[in-house]
C-alpha cells in the first residue's frame, strides 16, 4: 500500500535469504520512501538486521549468506555482478547497534572514508569535509577543540554521532541503522533521535528499533517483521493506532508468546 | 480488550481495573438518571437529598479514572488498542460524569415544583426520559460486548432524543400559553426537558467514544451518505 507521493528510493523484490540451509527471510517486498524514516520493528532473530544488510550488500562477506531476489535503489539492481560494492556501501551508509569508532583520532575517523576514496586534495578540503561532517551529525562544537583525541574518548552518545558523522563524510543517499540507541541513555538517545529527524531532510533512512516509542517518535513509515515475514508495513500512525494485523497489535501491545 | 492477555501481568490488571471502574460508573449514572427521572414523575421531593448526594460516587470514581489513566500513560505508553482503551475510557468516564450532573440537575429541578403536575407534560417527559435511559443502557452493553453495530444505532437513534425533547418543549409551551401564572413552573420543566436532551448528547459521545475503540476511525467518517457531518 502506497501512502503518500513520496518517491520510492528502495524497493526490495521477492527477498530470500539463507544462512546455509536455514532461511532467514521469506519473500520479502518491501518500498522505503525517499527522505523519509522508515522503522523496522519485530522480536530478536525475525531478520531485521538481515533485511537491513541486503540495502548494501553487507551480507555478501557472510560465507555462509545467499541472497535470492532484488533490491533497486533509485530503480537499478544493486545485486548485479558489476555493482561496486564499495561505492554502493559509501551511497548507503551503515550505523551499527554498539558505536564502533576507529581507534585514531577523531579527525581521521571521519577523515579515513575521505582518503580513501581521494575525495580531499588538499589539508584545507579535508579539513572543511571533517568539520561538515561533524556538523551535520551535531557533534561539531562539541569536539571542535579536540580533533586529535582518540574517538574512544568520546561518551557513548557522541561516538555514536561520531559514527554518524563517519558515514556523513562519503555523501551517502541511505542511511541504515540497526538498534543505534540501544547502548546509549536516554539523553543520548533523545540527540540521536533529533539528529535523525534532521538528517532526514537530506538522507533515506532505514532504522531497525527495539523501542516502539522510538519508531514512532522517528519513523513515517513502519514496517513489522515476524519470523523472517513481513506482516505489516503502513504509516508509523496507523501501525501504533490501529494495526491492520492481530500479529502487529499483539506485538506493539505486548501481548506476544 | 484483545483476546490474549498482556504478557506482563500488572499492565494487564491496570487494564482491568480501568474497565472495572468504567462500569461501575455506568451503572451508577444509569441508577442516578433513573432515580431523577422517577423523583420527576413523581414529583417525589423527598428522594431529591439522596440523589444529589450519590453523585458524590460518581465523580470520585471519575478522579480515580483519571489517576488511573494518567499512569497508565506514564508507565506504559500503550499502544494501538491499549491506546485506544485508554482515551475512550477517559472520554467516556467524562461523559459519565456529566451525565450524572445532569440527573442531579433534573432532581433538584423537583423541589420547586407543584405537586399536581398536569397528566400530559408528565407523559411527554416520562418518554422522552424513557428513551435516554434506554440509550444510556444500551450504550453501556454495547461497552461490554464492544458492538460496533449497537455504536451505530444509540448514535443514529439521538434524533429520536431531539424530536421528543421538542415535543416536550411543545408542550410545556402550549401549557404556558394557556395561562401565564403557570410561568415559574414552565421555566423549571424546560430546564428538566432540556437537561434530559444534553444527557442524550453525552450518551452520543460515548457511542463515538466506543466505536472508535472497536474500530480505530471515528463515527464521523462512517456517517450515512445524505447526511452531511456539521462542522
Ligand atoms: N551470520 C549468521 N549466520 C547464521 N545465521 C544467522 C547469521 N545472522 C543471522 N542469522 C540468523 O538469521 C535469523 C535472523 O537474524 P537477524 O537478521 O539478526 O534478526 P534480528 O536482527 O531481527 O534480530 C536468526 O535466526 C539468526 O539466528
Ligand atoms: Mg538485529
Amino acid at each position: 500500500m502506497e501512502l503518500n507521493n513520496s518517491k520510492i528510493k528502495i524497493k526490495a523484490k521477492n527477498l530470500n535469504v539463507y544462512y546455509g540451509k536455514k532461511q532467514a527471510l521469506f519473500d520479502i517486498n518491501l518500498d522505503i520512501n525517499q527522505k523519509e524514516v522508515t522503522a523496522l520493528i519485530g522480536p530478536s532473530g525475525c531478520g531485521k538486521s538481515t533485511f537491513i544488510r541486503c540495502i548494501n550488500r553487507m551480507n555478501d562477506v557472510i560465507d555462509i549468506c545467499k541472497v535470492e531476489g532484488s533490491v533497486e535503489i533509485d530503480g537499478a539492481e544493486i545485486n548485479e555482478k558489476n555493482v561496486d560494492v564499495v561505492t554502493l556501501r559509501e551511497k548507503v551508509g551503515m550505523v551499527f547497534q554498539k558505536p564502533n569508532p576507529f581507534p585514531k583520532s577523531i579527525y581521521d575517523n571521519i577523515a579515513y572514508g575521505p582518503i580513501i576514496h581521494g575525495a580531499a586534495e588538499n589539508k584545507d578540503q579535508m579539513d572543511n569535509i571533517v568539520e561538515t561532517s561533524l556538523k551535520k551529525a551535531a557533534l561539531w562544537d562539541e569536539v571542535k577543540d579536540r580533533l586529535n583525541e582518540p574517538g574512544t574518548s568520546l561518551s557513548g552518545g557522541q561516538q555514536q554521532r561520531l559514527c554518524i558523522a563517519r558515514a556523513l563524510s562519503v555523501n551517502p543517499e541511505v542511511i541504515l541503522m540497526d538498534e543505534p540507541c540501544s547502548a546509549l541513555d536516554p539523553i543520548a538517545t533523545a540527540k540521536i533521535e533529533e539528529l535523525i529527524d534532521d538528517l532526514k531532510k537530506s538522507y533515506t533512512i532505514v532504522i531497525v528499533t527495539h523501542s516502539m516509542a522510538q519508531a514512532v517518535r522517528v519513523s513515517q513509515k513502519t514496517g513489522f517483521f515476524h519470523l523472517g515475514k513481513i506482516i505489516e508495513v503502513d504509516s508509523t500512525d496507523k501501525i501504533f493506532k490501529n494495526p491492520a494485523n492481530k500479529m502487529t497489535q499483539d506485538y506493539i501491545t505486548g501481548r506476544f508468546g | 480488550m484483545s483476546g490474549t492477555g498482556h504478557t506482563v501481568k500488572s499492565y494487564e490488571e491496570e487494564m482491568q481495573s480501568l474497565n472495572d471502574n468504567l462500569v461501575m460508573m455506568g451503572s451508577l449514572t444509569e441508577n442516578q438518571m433513573a432515580d431523577a427521572m422517577a423523583a420527576v414523575i413523581k414529583v417525589d421531593k423527598e428522594s431529591v437529598d439522596k440523589i444529589v448526594k450519590n453523585d458524590g460516587k460518581i465523580n470520585e470514581l471519575r478522579s480515580t479514572i483519571d489517576n488511573q489513566i494518567t499512569t497508565v500513560l506514564v508507565k506504559r505508553a500503550p499502544m494501538a488498542v491499549d491506546l485506544r482503551i485508554t482515551i475512550s475510557t477517559m472520554k467516556i468516564s467524562h461523559d459519565l460524569e456529566r451525565i450524572g450532573d445532569l440527573a442531579k440537575s433534573v432532581a433538584k429541578k423537583v423541589k420547586p415544583l407543584p405537586v399536581d403536575l398536569p397528566d400530559e407534560l408528565i407523559g411527554s417527559l416520562r418518554r422522552l426520559g424513557d428513551l435516554v435511559q434506554k440509550q444510556l443502557k444500551d450504550a453501556l452493553d454495547a461497552y461490554l460486548n464492544r458492538s460496533k453495530d449497537k455504536a451505530i444505532e444509540i448514535w443514529k437513534k439521538d434524533e429520536q432524543v431531539d424530536d421528543l425533547t421538542n415535543l416536550a418543549m411543545n408542550e410545556v409551551a402550549t401549557y404556558l400559553q394557556k395561562d401565564k401564572k403557570n410561568l415559574e413552573m414552565a421555566t423549571h420543566l424546560l430546564f428538566v426537558t432540556k437537561n434530559i436532551e444534553r444527557a442524550g448528547d453525552h450518551i452520543t459521545n460515548i457511542a463515538e467514544s466506543l466505536y472508535y475503540l472497536i474500530e480505530g476511525e471515528y463515527l464521523e467518517g462512517a456517517r450515512p451518505k445524505g447526511k452531511p457531518v456539521e462542522s
